[in-house]
């Protein structure tokens, strides 16, 4: 009941500026489970139960009002925004006019969870910008150019199935939290354990967001539509949505970086699973021997999306496996 | 003096050259005689909409609003012609409720028209008897009306056939409380039965991702329209827009990729379309949260034909209509019924959008004025709405623009949820030249639905599609309005449903035309 009454307080808080339907079916859970966990209670016991869990969820909530990203307006973008004309620099990738700025400049800013910084686990630059044909940067542009042209249907099903795109999906990390979350019901884990594994990937994925966005607006680099159309072929067009955001580094491969950690500390580094998160969508459950090289896959897809460049994947990648490095580090249940 | 105020009214000085004229329009809800309002929780967060038709025979349209659960009505035009706007209320056999929207269409061709109701629950047909009354027709013509929450709609004759084929959008599993989403029920696609005198049983348009407005539409201009759904992607899982193909005797199948359909999920609440860039084809403006769409078709053609893949030239165009632009509220705007009319009647189409807020989302504006957006010379728009006296912050859904006092501007009715309905008189001085056509044909489909009507003045065609849809859960139909700008006369013709163009006719401006098959056309005076 107490565990009942955080969850119904913390969704009302997170999902509150739902729609009429949003609201309808969390009153209806709320009522639902709550009808279900206080059978057989004693009413004096449920409601301290109640009170109690309601408390404990204040508390953190309250806590959390003050982290830098409590309040996200006009769905994250800017209303007014100059993007930097210097050469090299993001430009806007799409004729959406809510997205001529680019999405929450200032999450970087926000106070991270389990990192001791926004920056404790800052890139190097990425390849210095160049048009010229023999530079890095030509190179990485011209082989997501390539790759796009040349996409097998498997590189193709890989780039859907990393897709992700926010509000037409569970997003990234979500996604990470799909994959976890089956794995726990497989293996019908008690409260407590589930507690812990979400509480740490949740951590880890929130950082890495912090974590990644502090680094894209530090560098602010051009995606790949914006240079090859200009530079390499103004007929090209990538196989998925560009992000409305700078390129590097790459928020799925933090993302993934920072959740494989975690998994892998959980269940192992050899832990073979298969993910079905998006067999909804019509898109069939892949297997993969370990979480890294679920992850690696989910790095390499934005390559095959044509939304980024080799170095963003990579760094991204390792921005993420230090990002998750602090929340397994965190002493939690019997370790605390 | 009219022809002469007219073209002051284009050249004059005080307006920038990109400009178009600015209208003007009298809001008379409270001396209008209407008193409607959409009612309801969530089974009414979407619908709303409103008929405008002829159903006395006067010529003026008539006009019907969907009241939610209270009991929708139909008000009869009393407006003299020219003068304010002033409706009557009378029983007709429409006082229904749970009604979310309808659509007129003369389904059974007698030249009364019927009325398409659209319900939470069983949807209905009702039967035109002439001086606005209505019967209901589900039994007599076969219409199975379902059990749903029905929030779109379209009509069109497939060849050969005397009865109509009719399109029903459906939107979420009302039953499921908790956990709706991925809950989204079937559409239905009711053809002609066997014996071509009735409906044979529906059958299901799956996939159905919960639509919110569809259109019989005519994209390619093969002959043969397209049944355009436009999704609400709040709701569906895998979904995304869909166009079907509705082959005679032929089971519907959807365009898919290999063809060029290209893959676009946005919140879809209404479709309106006219053939904004001069192409010949219909263009389509589809609305959403936040920003909207203006599709086109998308080059290349494929062997010389157009592939079923369109461009959203909306940023380009200046008609994303994502957030007000009046009244303060940043936030992103909720935009319902669309629909493209020459308010001006500066020969340009200019588009209407109907904004409100779904139900104090808090993410989205509050304070959302409806659009009124004038296309320039150039295919731009600008927003005119607060200038031209239609910003309603009610919040809005379904509505319809049509001339209901038959002085050749385009007037505006709007219906919104939990407040009354609105009515606005197009007062525009000085307004360009106008026809206003109506085309007809002997035997089925007599208003011709699927054909095109043409109007040339020196090398400038102006194409419209003849559609029974689209908008949001809101339909019109009557004498069709084109501006002409500073031109005093047009040639006019009809494409009609077959495919067989009729002769260009010479006719002049300012004036209403029956457009009879293999006739003349013939001057109406109200």
């Amino acid at each position: 009941m107490l565990l009942h009454a955080v969850f119904a307080r913390a969704t009302a808080n997170f999902f509150g500026n739902t729609g009429p339907t949003g609201q309808r079916a969390m009153a209806a859970m709320a009522e639902k489970y709550g009808a279900r966990v206080s059978d057989g209670l004693a009413p004096e016991v449920a409601a301290a139960s109640v009170a109690q869990g309601s408390a404990v969820a204040d508390h953190i909530l309250a806590w959390s009002q003050g982290d830098g990203g409590a309040v996200v307006e006009n769905m994250g973008f800017p209303l007014a925004f100059t993007p930097d004309t210097r050469p090299g620099h993001w430009k806007p990738t799409s004729t959406i006019a809510q997205q001529q700025a680019p999405l929450l400049p200032g999450w970087g800013s926000n106070r991270p969870f389990a990192m001791p910084a926004a920056d404790a686990c800052g890139l190097p630059p990425p390849p210095a910008y160049s048009e010229e044909k023999g530079s890095q940067f030509y190179a990485e542009a011209f082989e997501t150019y390539e790759a796009v042209r040349n996409l097998t249907p498997e590189q193709t099903a890989i780039a859907r199935f990393w897709s992700d795109d926010p509000m037409l999906s569970t997003t990234p990390p979500g996604h990470w939290m799909q994959i976890a979350l089956a794995l726990l019901e497989d293996e019908d884990a008690p409260a407590a354990r589930r507690a812990e594994v979400m509480a740490r990937l949740g951590i880890t994925v929130a950082d890495a967001f912090i974590a990644c966005w502090q680094a894209k607006y530090e560098y602010d680099l051009i995606r790949p539509v914006t240079y090859i159309k200009k530079v390499i072929d103004k007929n090209w067009e990538p196989l998925l949505i560009t992000p409305p955001f700078p390129e590097y580094p790459s928020g799925h491969s933090t993302q993934s970086g920072a959740a494989a950690t975690v998994l892998t500390a959980i269940w192992g580094p050899d832990f073979a699973f298969a993910d079905g998160s998006h067999e909804d969508d019509g898109l069939p459950e892949r297997a993969f021997p370990s979480f890294w090289a679920a992850a690696d896959e989910a790095g390499i897809s934005r390559l095959y999306g044509g939304i980024h460049f080799r170095a963003a994947i990579e760094q991204g990648l390792e921005q993420g496996r230090c990002v998750g490095a602090y929340a397994v580090a965190l002493k939690m249940g019997a370790q605390a | 003096m009219r022809a002469v105020a007219v073209v002051a009214f284009l050249a004059g000085p005080a307006v920038a050259a990109d400009m178009p004229p600015v209208p003007s329009f009298t809001e008379e809800t409270a001396s209008a005689g209407i008193d409607s309002t959409y009612t309801g929780e969530w089974e009414y967060m979407v619908g709303g909409g409103a008929a405008a038709f002829d159903c006395s025979g006067d010529g003026f349209p008539d006009l019907f609003l969907a009241a939610g659960e209270g009991k929708s009505g139909l008000w009869r035009n009393a407006s003299a012609r020219g003068g304010a706007l002033r409706f009557e209320k009378v029983e007709s056999g429409l006082e229904l409720d749970h009604v979310t929207g309808a659509y007129p269409v003369d389904i059974d061709s007698d030249g009364i028209m019927d009325l398409v109701v659209l319900r939470v629950g069983e949807n209905l047909v009702m039967k035109g008897e002439g001086q606005c009354r209505f019967t209901p027709a589900n039994t007599a013509w076969g219409f199975d009306g379902g059990d749903a929450w029905s929030t779109a709609f379209a009509a069109t004759w497939e060849k050969g056939d005397a009865w109509p084929t009719l399109a029903v959008g459906n939107y979420i599993d009302r039953t499921q409380d908790a956990f709706p989403w991925g809950s989204c029920t079937p559409n239905w696609l009711h053809r002609p039965n066997a014996e071509d005198n009735g409906f044979a049983p529906p059958v299901a348009l799956k996939p159905s991702y919960c639509a919110l407005s569809m259109l019989f539409t005519d994209w390619n201009l093969s002959g043969t329209p397209s049944l355009r759904v436009s999704n609400d992607r709040e709701y569906y899982k895998g979904g995304q827009e869909q166009m079907w193909k509705v082959l005679p005797g032929q089971p519907p199948a959807l365009y898919t990729k290999v063809e060029g359909w290209k893959y676009l999920r946005i919140w879809g609440m209404g479709i309106a379309s006219a053939d904004v860039t001069g192409d010949g084809y219909p263009d389509y403006f589809l609305t959403s949260m936040a920003d909207n769409k203006l599709q086109t078709l998308a080059p290349p053609l494929k062997e010389g034909k157009p592939v079923p893949g369109f461009a959203d030239v909306a940023f380009a165009r200046g008609v994303t209509a994502h957030r007000p632009y009046a009244g303060g509220d940043v936030r992103p705007s909720t935009a319902w019924h669309a629909q493209f009319e020459d308010v001006n009647n500066d020969g340009l189409a200019d588009l209407f959008v109907a904004k409100g807020n779904v139900s104090n989302m808090p993410d989205f504006a509050a304070n959302d004025p409806n659009n009124l957006l004038l296309q320039d010379a150039e295919g731009k728009f600008h927003e005119v709405g607060d200038k031209a006296g239609v910003a309603s912050m009610a919040v809005s859904r379904g509505g319809a623009l049509t001339d209901f006092n038959l002085d050749g501007l385009v007037d505006l009715v709007v219906v919104n949820r939990h407040s009354p309905a609105q009515i606005w008189r197009n007062t525009t001085t000085g307004a360009g030249h106008w026809l206003e056509l109506k085309p007809s044909q002997a035997g089925a489909n007599p208003d011709a639905v699927g054909g095109w009507i043409e109007v040339r003045t020196g090398d400038r065609v102006q194409r419209r599609e003849l559609t029974v849809g689209g908008g949001h859960a809101s339909g019109m139909t009557g004498w069709w309005h084109a501006g002409l700008g500073a031109a005093d006369s047009a040639d006019v013709r009809v494409i009609w449903p077959d495919g067989q163009a009729g002769d260009w006719q010479p006719v002049a401006a300012d004036g209403f035309y029956r457009l009879e098959r293999s006739k003349a056309a013939q001057d109406w005076t109200p």
